[in-house]
């Protein structure tokens, strides 16, 4: 799963938007609804949809807490909880965390399963400028949930020349 | 001027007060705060053995005592040399004329390890400078740098760390520039770094010359700084921007 | 250079859940930069961290570029039977860290 990602991910760097494009058609976006491009921009709605498999995810239940001003992009801390009883029947399959302006927006993606308790994950993320950070969730009955944040990124004062 | 700076320098903060909440709670856990992975990896090399030589260890035996507050006192000038010398120089000459092994080398992983770890030795300890006698001709040189407008921008260090602090200046928080958490783990580095390596960037950021590490101008700005920080607590390995 | 600090509780009772921390060290070099000598540095960082607890594995934490240097990350588990935590990263290249917590279970 995650070695499919990076491989069309990767190859997003040199030209975003045609490979996305031809990513899309593989993935039968056409038949997508509407509501999931209201929310963000086409481009990240596209992220989004290509993790999701084209579904549309529910936005309840997740819970994104990022700093809305981040010091340095280097480091930021962000904690993804879902409300899910985490049991065999009912639970987070996995959070994927996308930054759609990063060259890389694929950040990360954590695997739990009903041992975990809990979905519940925190993590520190590089940001490369300010952006809407967005948090999926897949549930094991095949559905989705998500939630965003939008971060301002401001520079460290004095750069390094050392 | 000297008006000024005597009643500033009483006031002066550490710089971990400028930090944003988060921040200072992740300097504060050691489950969060990176930097003491270097704490650590000092730690080891402090006890192992060089292939020929000896382990620091062999002679400073029991260094949570032994070494407890070495860091409180330095730069300070060396009585043999009469060369100033901070808590690196101290340990290269350790490294050079007693381990008889080669100088770790100026911002090596390892100096910094062995830096953080000892001065982490004297973690809440307070800052206790000699800024007299042998030293004081250092300190005065480094104080004139301090005051000294500087670079393009034309600006000293203390118009901005006495007379700016508080001030945001793009995403950071002007603090006093007291320095006495170093080595310590910088966001923008992504790594620990030196004191010495914070002041070119200082310089760097002002348009002015940067210094080399280790070199007698930053040794006697960082005497200036650690007198001006007495009785801070030693903080290494602090967490910054 | 790698390393880790794992924390987490050293006993629990059944059915409790544990938080575990991990912290690692690792420059997450993220490529692309000039190597200085017409080449760009190669992309080197851990791209995976799995742990395994009681015969499952109970947490995978697949990483890109988008982790930060020395990352941080945090996740939960049932304490269920008295047993080795064991903590596994995959790096860029090929070579593999682990690590080993107890957690006895009350
Ligand atoms: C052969 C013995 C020997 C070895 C090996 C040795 N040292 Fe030293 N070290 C000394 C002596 C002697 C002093 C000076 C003590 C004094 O004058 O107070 C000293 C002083 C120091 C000081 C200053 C202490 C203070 O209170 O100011 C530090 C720091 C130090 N050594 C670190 C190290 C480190 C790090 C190593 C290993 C790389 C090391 N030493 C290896 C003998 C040794
Ligand atoms: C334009 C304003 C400016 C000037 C001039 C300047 N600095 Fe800084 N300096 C900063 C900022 C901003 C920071 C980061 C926030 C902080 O800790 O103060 C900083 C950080 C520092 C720190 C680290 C403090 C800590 O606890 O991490 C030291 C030490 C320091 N400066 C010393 C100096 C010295 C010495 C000079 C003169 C060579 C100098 N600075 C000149 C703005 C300045």
């Amino acid at each position: 799963m995650s070695s499919s990602i990076s491989l069309r991910s990767r190859a997003i760097e040199p030209n975003r938007r045609a490979v996305l494009a031809g990513a899309a058609a593989g993935l039968a976006l056409a038949g997508l609804p509407a509501p999931a491009f209201a929310a963000g921009t086409p481009e990240l709605s596209e992220f989004v949809a290509r993790i999701t498999e084209g579904a549309v995810p529910l936005r309840e239940g997740v819970t994104l807490a990022i700093p809305p001003l981040v010091e340095n992009g280097n480091s930021v801390d962000v904690r993804v909880a879902v409300e899910s009883p985490m049991t065999e029947q009912n639970h987070v399959r996995w959070i994927h965390l996308i930054a759609d302006k990063n060259p890389f927006p694929d950040m990360a993606r954590l695997h739990l399963g009903p041992r975990a308790g809990r979905a519940e994950i925190s993590t520190t993320l590089r940001l490369a400028q300010s952006q809407r950070v967005t948090a999926v969730a897949a549930l094991s009955d095949g559905r989705f949930a998500m939630a965003e944040a939008d971060v301002v990124v401001t520079l460290s004062a004095c750069i390094d020349g050392g | 001027m000297a008006l000024l700076a005597l009643p500033a320098a009483a006031q002066v903060k550490s710089g971990s007060e400028f930090l944003s909440p988060g921040m200072a709670r992740q300097q504060a856990d050691e489950t969060r705060n990176p930097g003491f992975f270097w704490v650590e990896q000092g730690e080891g090399l402090f006890s192992a053995r060089p292939p020929q030589g000896q382990a620091c260890i062999v002679c400073h035996a029991e260094p949570r005592q032994s070494l407890r507050g070495a860091a409180t006192r330095y730069p300070q000038v060396d009585a043999a040399s009469g060369k100033l010398l901070n808590l690196e120089g101290r340990i290269e000459q350790c490294r050079v004329e007693r381990q008889t092994q080669p100088a770790f080398g100026h911002e090596s992983a390892e100096l910094l390890a062995m830096t953080a770890y000892i001065a982490s030795l004297s973690r809440g300890l307070p800052m206790d400078v000699a800024t007299d006698g042998a030293a004081k001709p250092f300190y005065e040189a480094g104080k004139a740098f301090f005051e000294r407008r500087q670079g393009q921008l034309n600006l000293s260090c203390q118009q901005c760390h006495d007379g700016l602090v508080g001030q945001k200046l793009r995403g950071d928080t002007i603090s006093h520039g007291a320095g006495t958490g170093y080595p310590a783990y910088r966001l923008e580095w992504n790594s620990v770094g030196s004191l010495h390596r914070r002041l070119r960037a200082c310089s760097l950021g002002v348009r002015a010359t940067q210094f080399d590490f280790g070199s007698p101008e930053y040794l006697a700005l960082e005497l200036y700084l650690a007198g001006r920080a007495k009785d801070l607590p030693v903080e290494t390995p602090a967490i910054r921007r | 250079m790698f390393n880790a600090r794992i924390t987490m509780p050293a006993e629990a009772k059944a059915g409790e859940i544990v938080e575990i921390r991990v912290l690692t060290r690792h420059p997450m070099d993220r490529g692309g930069q000039s190597d200085g000598k017409g080449g760009t540095v190669p992309r080197k960082i851990l791209n995976r961290l799995t742990a395994t607890y009681a015969g499952d594995q109970i947490f995978r934490f697949d990483m890109h570029t988008g982790v930060a240097s020395n990352p941080f990350v945090s996740f939960t588990t049932r304490a269920v039977a008295t047993g080795d935590i064991v903590f596994e990263w995959r790096e860029d290249g090929g070579a593999t860290y682990t690590r080993t917590s107890r957690l006895t279970v009350t």
